[in-house]
């Protein structure tokens, strides 16, 4: 989705520095320290994670921590909700199949 | 305790519905269908359909579907929703990782 | 374990209005909350909120937020953010995470003021990335400057969906309809109106059949319901979107009182389970109190003032301030609090029928069903005798607690009185100098300046004007209806900006003189394909 430049009321946007970090091995930027979901959602990714069960695609829906359908394995850590947990340069993102990286699940045999 | 708890009640028979798949727990992927079931298999109150089906109990605690699942089961009872008990409260409020409870000190100083 | 006089959770406007009066009476106060900024809602909210001057009415509501912080800063009091109140228990000790370590504090007195949290409604294809919250798009658009999405749906007319919706046209995304199950608007018609006169459609009486898409929300299809809310076949209707946005209603966050062992009670006209309480917020177990929207789905407005009771109330309980203290300002609060309670929209009077308005003018339906006032009702709230020169035309229709047209006019010519939900009325005795400080104040965007007088072909009309890009003077574009029709060739006349308008510009364009009482929004005419 598209960032706001300048917006009517609240002006012109401020930002941290722009930063790279990875999306499933995919370099991509965002700006330090904005949510991690905010610089996906940037980027055009809107799905997160595929659920346990289903495997359905879930993405942002409270964007304030609370429903934890954001979540995604970050730096190693699972069940990290992106809607609050702020970016840092360098970060590694993975899209989450149930409790693990979808990478790796794809390499092993369904 | 509230009168729903007269198991003698008579509810009727579960009878399937077109939005039984609706996904209500979209923690756990409970659907609608399984809870209403649910209900005819005996759970009739919050905290039971919680321990029985897991709705409820999964990353979110139940931020998003408590009131909806409250709702589902007062309706298959045909009682009105705030004659349910809702579900207990309980530490910890939000999801805590277990670590963190473990290295809890009980008469730590806070030095902030 | 370390103590306090008294502990807050919560650092939204009930917790800090609470902070700020404790701590001027002298207590040692610290405010835990699980995010990462204060001000709970208040940051999220870019539009001028009602009441009048006492309750904050014309100022937007994250510059609230900040005066409370910066208050309570000054004060002493201690806003620890990122602390999560995990616990509390029936001796008044509470648990807190903070980081990945656990704390325990005891207060001598605690006002929890938590808040509420977004109901949901499901419905077919709900899970799929793309559904949001109404708070989701707000914190999206407000806190860090992105659009939540390019085409939107709302779901949910009350005063959250019909603000998020207006918020979201600032922020340059399309709101392809706002639809709502019930048979009416929920929340202020000039809510309602300031979406409607941008071609926004209300779809009332009927609800989302189902959303589907490849991976994320790409069509909705809503369906007609009948008093039942049961859907009616063949009606559907399809949209091409990529979001949908979910404001159905608040739950108080009461979990916390429960625990503590707290009288709780379920009242669905308090939006679920709250503590029981009395009207200063004393729950059931002396020194613990709930103030805000976890005491029952209300307002900012509201809340501050609630907190502002508890913090009092602590205080008393506590020994910092006198009874005598106490019941004073209590008396002065519970008078502001009650002047916010009234009018069409007050608690007392939802469910009740309401036909006219408290000056017995008939009230109108389709602004309760389509968002707009019709030209018959127009007619009917319009002083009778024509005014000449320019003038405000006040299109405020509804008995809401709300008063800065009347402060805002220097020649007073906006006459509301005593009782701020009195329908604002033009005292045709005094002269308009036609400087737009009414068109700029009204929360509600509902007031315009109109000179019928202008030429004999032409009509001035002066209007608020929120959206990026501003209009130029000269530009030439389509002025339009209460419903976003487009109605005739206008010009802009011009644009006026002032710090005194809080980024409310007032654009003032040339129509025709016979679409003077129909014109009230400007459109701009896209240059490119």
């Amino acid at each position: 989705m598209e960032r706001i430049t300048e917006h009517p009321i609240l002006g012109e946007t401020k930002k941290g520095r722009e930063i790279s970090f990875l999306f499933d091995g995919k370099p991509l930027k965002g700006y330090e320290g904005e949510p991690i979901a905010v610089a996906l959602r940037a980027a055009g990714v809107m799905t997160h994670r595929y659920t346990q069960k289903r495997h359905e695609p879930r993405g942002v829906f409270c964007a304030i921590g609370r429903c934890t359908d954001c979540v995604m394995i970050v730096d190693g850590v699972p069940n990290t909700r992106t809607c609050i947990t702020p970016l840092v340069e360098g970060m590694k993102v993975q899209t989450q199949d149930g409790v693990v990286a979808k990478e790796e699940k794809g390499e092993r045999s369904k | 305790m509230h009168s729903i708890n007269d198991r003698n009640k008579e509810i009727g028979k579960f009878i399937p519905a077109a939005d039984d798949d609706l996904i209500i727990c979209r923690c756990e992927e409970i659907t609608k269908g399984e809870i209403r079931k649910a209900v005819h298999d005996g759970m009739f109150t919050v905290t039971e359909m919680r321990r029985y089906l897991r709705c409820g109990m999964g990353l979110c605690q139940g931020q998003t579907c408590a009131k909806l699942t409250k709702n589902i089961i007062a309706r298959e009872l045909n009682v009105s929703p705030s004659t349910l008990e809702p579900a207990t409260s309980r530490s910890p409020m939000r999801p805590i990782e277990m670590k963190i409870l473990g290295k809890e000190e009980v008469n730590k100083n806070e030095r902030d | 374990m370390k103590r306090y006089d008294l502990i807050i959770v919560g650092a939204g406007p009930a917790g800090l209005s609470a902070a700020i009066e404790a701590a001027k009476k002298g207590l040692h106060v610290v405010v835990f909350d699980e995010n990462l900024r204060p001000g709970g809602q208040l940051f999220k909210q870019i539009h001028k909120f009602f009441g009048s001057k006492e309750h904050q009415a014309k100022v937007r509501g994250f510059n609230i937020g900040k005066k409370l912080l910066a208050e309570a800063t000054q004060l002493g009091v201690e806003v620890q953010l990122n602390a999560t109140v995990t616990g509390m228990y029936l001796d008044k000790e509470v648990i807190v995470k903070k980081g990945d370590e656990i704390f325990h504090f005891k207060g001598d007195a605690i006002i929890v003021a938590t808040g509420a949290s977004e109901n949901s409604v499901p419905f077919k294809g709900w899970t799929l990335p793309g559904v949001i919250g109404a708070g989701a798009a707000q914190t999206m658009m407000n806190l860090h400057g992105i659009k939540p999405g390019k085409k939107i749906l709302m779901l949910g007319s009350g005063n959250v969906g019909l603000v998020v919706s207006f918020q979201l046209l600032q922020a340059g995304c399309d709101v392809v309809a706002i639809v709502d199950a019930a048979p009416h608007i929920g929340g202020y018609g000039v809510h309602a109106a300031k979406v409607a006169r941008c071609g926004v459609p209300f779809y009332l009486s009927h609800t989302i059949q189902s959303v589907s898409g490849d991976e994320k929300v790409e069509k909705v299809v809503i369906g007609a319901v009948d008093s039942s809310f049961t859907l009616i076949p063949e009606t559907e209707k399809t949209f091409t979107v990529d979001t949908i946005c979910v404001a159905v209603g608040l739950s108080p966050m009461s979990q916390l009182f429960k625990m503590a062992g707290c009288k709780m009670d379920d009242n669905p006209k308090k939006g679920g389970q709250v503590p029981v309480c009395n009207e200063w917020g004393e729950t059931s177990i002396k020194g613990i109190f709930a103030a805000g929207d976890v005491a029952g789905i209300e307002e900012a407005s509201s809340a501050m003032i609630e907190g502002k009771m508890a913090g009092v109330c602590a205080s008393e309980y506590l020994g910092y301030c006198s009874s005598a203290e106490q019941a004073k300002d209590l008396e002065n609060m519970a008078k502001d609090l009650d002047s916010l309670r009234q009018g069409m929209f007050a608690i007392k009077n939802r469910g009740k029928k309401i036909e006219t308005t408290m000056e017995g003018i008939p009230i109108s339906t389709n602004l309760l069903k389509k968002g707009f006032l019709s030209d018959a009702d127009i007619k009917r709230f319009s002083p009778t005798k024509k005014i000449a020169g320019v003038h405000p035309v006040i299109e405020c229709t509804q008995n809401i607690p709300c008063n800065p047209c009347q402060d805002a006019c220097v020649r007073h010519c906006i006459k509301i009185g005593k009782d701020i939900t009195a329908l604002p009325v033009v005292d045709t005795t005094k002269t308009c100098m036609g400087c737009g400080l009414c068109v700029a104040a009204c929360s509600g965007q509902a007031i315009f300046l109109v000179n019928e007088d202008f030429s004999s072909d032409y009509a001035l009309i002066t209007l608020p004007y929120e959206f990026l890009p501003l209009p130029q003077k000269g530009e030439k574009g389509k002025a339009t209806t209460r419903s976003g029709e487009i109605l005739c060739d206008a010009e802009v006349i011009s644009v006026k900006t002032s710090k005194a308008y809080d980024h409310t510009a007032l654009l003032t364009m040339k129509v025709p003189l016979a679409m003077s009482e129909k014109a009230r929004f400007f459109k701009k005419v896209k240059s490119y394909a």
